[in-house]
């Protein structure tokens, strides 16, 4: 018998010793701790995760040295969702009982969002969506949740207001098998009958783990729209954009290429794409010759001298929903989560890209900043930098066919 | 390819009798330990330690379940993941379209995974080794293509949400421990009565235990249903636990995960498996926050587990008890 | 046959080639070992790294680069033979359960191992090899095809038949097709039946990490890129008759084209399951494949 419990208690101190581990709490601390929840490791976009990443360290690099918030520093503390809603969900869970941050910001995918907001109402704690687009994410209403980012109807519309201009009969949009991906496939065609009843649209899913996308394909080169727009992101965006290229369907002197994900700043986009890209036309969120407050100049420079990399979208819209939440602390004097969400309400900030304040409209515009620029650029040569594509119109103001490149038939 | 000669692989498998006091005394490890683990809240309020314990609840069942499936039968599967999402979908679907309160969808879970169990361990009886590895591989593919695909009922990788049932972290913690000490109960009176005798003989030689007028077509289907059952079972607690059902739960790196703790703790053995599911999945939340490389580290202990140490950390650790008992 | 048909035709085998690729490995080391190796598809993977790191960070030139990966992937079917295979060799003759579970376990293991580690050491971002030749389009007849799709298809052709003649004439081919046929008899005439098996995961990793590099280009090199070419394999070598390299070529195009006719007239979105439901239902029904010999016994 002593022998069987001598045995037993091997087992029992086994568990104790992985109990016992690293069980301790998290610290009141005089920094002002602010959860990230981003992608680093696949399936999600690693590439998106480290912009976001970059921009939120150089927007907490400037808060700090310049004192941070009345004298409290900002403190990063980022968990990897690897783009996945389970992930997410237990990475803000984390955030909100071990880490106990004051606010959560940095998820730009939408299905990793959507099921983060979830919880950071549960916990009522500030969330700020840097870039989920999904409408859903608005149209649930919770008060912690702002959005200082892009959203689909925003993309919606300024797709079918391009379609409209560019003069075309059929378009058929390609999505990814994602919120995101068939919410903005939705938006547009909604955007389409409002703008241009008469196009005739279509939109197809694709599993955005899929390798090989020619079985789509071929069917269209046959009958081929006047217009494709893109609604995937990377890697599986490449790989379709190569397909689309390589069986001649788009960019081609009969069809349109449209880019309705912001795929044309990714650093790895051209190495991965190459010609399949020349003529693509692109919703932009950022471009260098667009407009932008003095704070969007010094982010831009000051991520240039960390990443030597050119400024991107992501960067600016993450920047800004970290200064959104310095400055709610600020004028809230504290960190407590029903005053931030108070004060996030009454944001009137002008921040990198113009001055920020909140719909309190309900569906897609709730906690929305509604006036969120944008321009459609084409990128008329291969391995072309943004900023030196042709930037063919701003905001409401009208797109001129004819100006546009388009390949030799 | 079938079994010809039986040599019991472990060599410790050698009588009934042995056999009994084995498990025996693996069952009151195992319950020691899940007292220890019952005292941990006592010392432990922070959710998020509790939350991770409970996730390692979740796979020990998982792990459990499983281990009867493999390490007892010899079947070897590589759906347990795909049936915790079995039943996490149950719940969830019957949750979310019909208001259907989240204990009835629990039991509905157990019922329809082991269902599922049923037909598949029907159709793969035949099947040995790689054959039935790539049959249940196969069947773990197609039900996540299809929970991933069929976006306009299960809202594909978006995720469904379901009502939660327990307000209470600790409440989770309990009900979560309760769940695992009666499965563990149920897998030690399984394995204690003839059946487990069935199963074993089963597994160390199909042929002759077949001669031996063991009812094989049963015992085998059985053991498919009852693991599959299990595991659904974990996967609706979890849905409710989550408030989230996604069809990573039917991810392939879960089922390795499940392996992973099965193999590393000590296939056939009933205490070995429950506690390298706290050890590798506590240990994989540590190795996430110093680098991220805790599927690295873990799937190499797999291959270095599986190619030296067949036992797993139990049979080790029982050596070095052996050893310590006659110094 | 209208255009898109023989468009869908023309496709499906070109990737039928790609499968066949990577399928003839797995299903020669499950004719020598009687086990499915789960760790295949990283072989492709790490000669997709390989090709495309070698011609991208050292500026090799591609023609150099491609058979380069093709050692990779023989170096790493080496190793995994040395150091895990041989447990499997130990009381061969008789078939005991726990040789099935320690293959199953021990290759399942090398994959998760593999994918993490490069995920790790590499990083996750994707890459696309250089391809073989810039000329984007080459037009025949109805069909439209990349250059590099279309050079690739040709190099995997002649190495097919290369490895199919070497199986059936060579020296090794012969012990190799001895050994698989019976290891027991060819054992006791004299084979070398170890120095066979370490040819075969040679020849295995180093075809499939080929197919990775061919095909990098096309679906650039990620850590889990491995994934979905193992499981064509499987789906592979069973329609093919489990060992069968004649079996596996034949049901690799086969597979190509239902997969790339499926994907148009039945549905995109599921695929990636045809194959995986015809290799459930081949193994419940039918486990000697389309053209395997009847009465195997499973």
């Amino acid at each position: 018998m002593a022998g069987l419990l001598r045995r037993d208690m091997l087992g029992v101190a086994l568990t104790v010793a992985a109990i016992m581990l690293p069980v301790v709490g998290a610290q009141a601390a005089d920094p002002i701790k602010v959860g990230v929840t981003i992608t680093q490791s696949p399936p999600g976009s690693v590439v998106q995760g480290t912009q976001v990443k970059d921009g939120l360290e150089v927007a907490a690099k400037i808060i700090n040295d310049a004192g941070g918030v009345d004298g409290r520093k900002i403190e990063l503390v980022i968990e990897d969702t690897q783009g996945l809603p389970e992930k997410a969900r237990s990475a803000v869970e984390k955030l909100a009982t071990r880490d106990k941050v004051v606010a959560i910001t940095g998820e730009h995918q939408s299905s990793a969002a959507l099921a983060g907001i979830e919880v950071a109402h549960r916990y009522k704690i500030p969330y700020i969506n840097t870039n989920g687009w999904s409408d859903v994410i608005r149209e649930k209403g919770y008060p912690e949740v702002f959005n200082p980012g892009n959203y689909n109807s925003r993309v919606g519309s300024a797709a079918a207001q391009t379609m409209k201009e560019l003069g075309v009969k059929r378009v058929v949009s390609i999505a990814e098998n994602t919120d995101y991906g068939i919410g903005l496939a939705k938006a547009i065609g909604e955007a389409l009958k409002k703008v241009a009843p008469d196009v005739q649209y279509k939109y197809e899913t694709l599993d955005r783990a899929s390798k090989d996308f020619l079985p789509a394909i071929l069917p269209m080169r046959a009958n081929a729209p006047d217009a494709i727009i893109n609604l995937m992101l990377p890697p599986a965006a490449y790989i379709m954009m190569n397909q689309l290229y390589e069986q001649g369907v788009a960019p081609s002197a009969k069809t349109w290429l449209y880019d309705g994900s912001g795929l044309a700043d990714y650093p790895d986009f051209w190495q991965n794409v190459k010609e399949a890209g020349k003529g693509m036309l692109v919703f932009g969120l950022y471009h260098p010759k667009m407009a932008q407050p003095a704070l969007g100049k010094q982010v831009g420079e000051a991520y240039t001298a960390k990443t030597k990399n050119e400024p991107n979208r992501l960067l600016f819209q993450a920047a800004d929903s970290l200064f959104l939440i310095a400055d709610a602390v600020k004028r809230a004097k504290s960190t407590d989560s029903e005053a931030l969400i108070k004060a996030l309400g009454e944001t009137k900030y002008t921040g990198t890209r113009g001055e920020i304040t909140f719909s309190k409209d309900k569906g897609y515009a709730f906690n929305q900043w509604l006036d969120v620029p944008y321009v459609t650029f084409q990128l008329t040569e291969v391995n072309q930098k943004v900023g030196d594509s042709a930037l063919v119109s701003q905001a409401g103001q009208p797109l001129d066919p004819a100006k546009l490149w388009k390949p030799a038939k | 390819m079938a079994p010809s000669s039986a040599t019991s692989p472990a060599g410790n498998r050698s009588g009934a009798q042995l056999s009994n006091t084995k498990t025996t005394v693996e069952f009151r490890a195992a319950l020691v330990a899940m007292a220890i683990v019952a005292l941990i809240p006592l010392g432990v309020s922070n959710p998020y330690w509790l939350g991770v314990l409970i996730v390692s609840m979740y796979f020990a069942i998982l792990a459990g379940a499983w281990n009867l499936l493999a390490g007892y039968t010899g079947q070897f599967s590589l759906a347990p993941a795909t049936f915790a999402m079995i039943g996490a979908y149950t719940t969830g679907l019957l949750n979310h379209y019909f208001g259907v309160p989240p204990l009835l969808g629990i039991v509905a879970a157990v019922v329809v995974s082991g269902l599922v169990g049923l037909l598949l361990g029907r159709a793969v009886l035949r099947l040995v080794g790689p054959y039935l590895a790539l049959t249940t591989l196969s069947f773990a593919e197609i039900m996540r293509l299809v929970a991933s695909n069929s976006i306009d009922i299960t809202r594909g990788d978006l995720g469904l949400g379901v009502a939660g049932l327990l307000d209470s972290r600790v409440g989770w913690y309990y009900l979560f421990l309760g769940a695992l000490v009666a499965l563990l109960v149920l897998f030690y009176m399984l394995l204690r009565s003839k059946a487990g005798l069935f199963l074993q003989a089963i597994r160390d030689d199909e042929v002759a235990a077949r001669r031996a007028g063991v009812n094989v077509v049963f015992w085998k289907t059985a053991a498919f249903a009852i693991s599959a059952a299990a595991s659904g079972f974990a996967g609706a607690l979890y849905a409710h636990f989550a408030e989230l059902v996604t069809p990573e739960l039917g991810l392939i790196g879960q089922t390795g995960l499940i392996v992973s703790m099965t193999v590393i703790g000590g296939m056939g053995t009933l205490a070995g498996p429950l506690v390298a599911a706290f050890l590798v999945y506590v240990l994989s939340e540590w190795l996430r926050d110093v680098g991220g490389y805790q599927l690295v580290v873990f799937a190499a202990l797999v291959v270095i587990f599986a190619r030296f140490f067949r036992e797993g950390l139990w049979g080790l650790a029982r050596a070095a008890v052996q050893r310590w008992g006659r110094a | 046959m209208s255009g898109i048909d023989v468009d869908l035709a023309v496709n499906g085998l070109i990737t039928g080639l790609f499968y066949a690729l990577m399928a003839i490995g797995l299903s020669l080391i499950f004719g020598i070992l009687k086990i499915v190796n789960f760790a295949h598809g990283e072989f492709y993977m790490v000669g997709a790294y390989a090709y495309t790191l070698i011609a991208l960070a050292l500026g090799v030139p591609v023609w150099i680069a491609l058979p380069l990966a093709f050692v990779v992937g023989a170096l790493l079917g080496w190793l995994t033979e040395r150091t895990l295979m041989r447990p499997l060799y130990a009381g061969y003759t008789s078939w005991g359960l726990m040789r099935d579970e320690y293959a199953v376990i021990v290759t399942f293991g090398l994959s998760l191992f593999l994918i993490n580690l490069v995920d790790k050491v590499v990083g996750p971002y994707a890459y696309r090899g250089p391809p073989l030749v810039e000329t984007s389009r080459v037009v025949l007849g109805p069909v439209l095809i990349s250059g590099h799709r279309l050079l690739a298809a040709g190099i995997a052709i002649a190495v097919i038949a290369v490895t199919a003649a070497l199986i059936k004439w060579s020296f090794w081919g012969q012990q190799i097709r001895a050994v698989s046929q019976n290891r027991l008899g060819a054992s006791l005439a004299g084979i070398d039946t170890a120095k066979a098996s370490v040819i075969v995961f040679m020849l295995s990793g180093g075809l499939a990490a080929f197919a990775g590099a061919l095909l990098s280009p096309v679906i650039n090199a990620s850590p889990d890129v491995g994934i979905f070419p193992a499981i064509k394999s499987y789906i592979i070598v069973v329609l093919g008759g489990m060992g069968s390299v004649p079996g596996a070529i034949i049901a690799s195009l086969f597979l190509g084209v239902i997969e790339s006719f499926g994907a148009v007239y039945i549905s995109f979105q599921y695929r990636d399951a045809f194959g995986l439901i015809l290799l459930m239902l081949f193994l419940l029904f039918r486990p000697q494949g389309l053209f395997g010999e009847k009465g195997r016994e499973v």
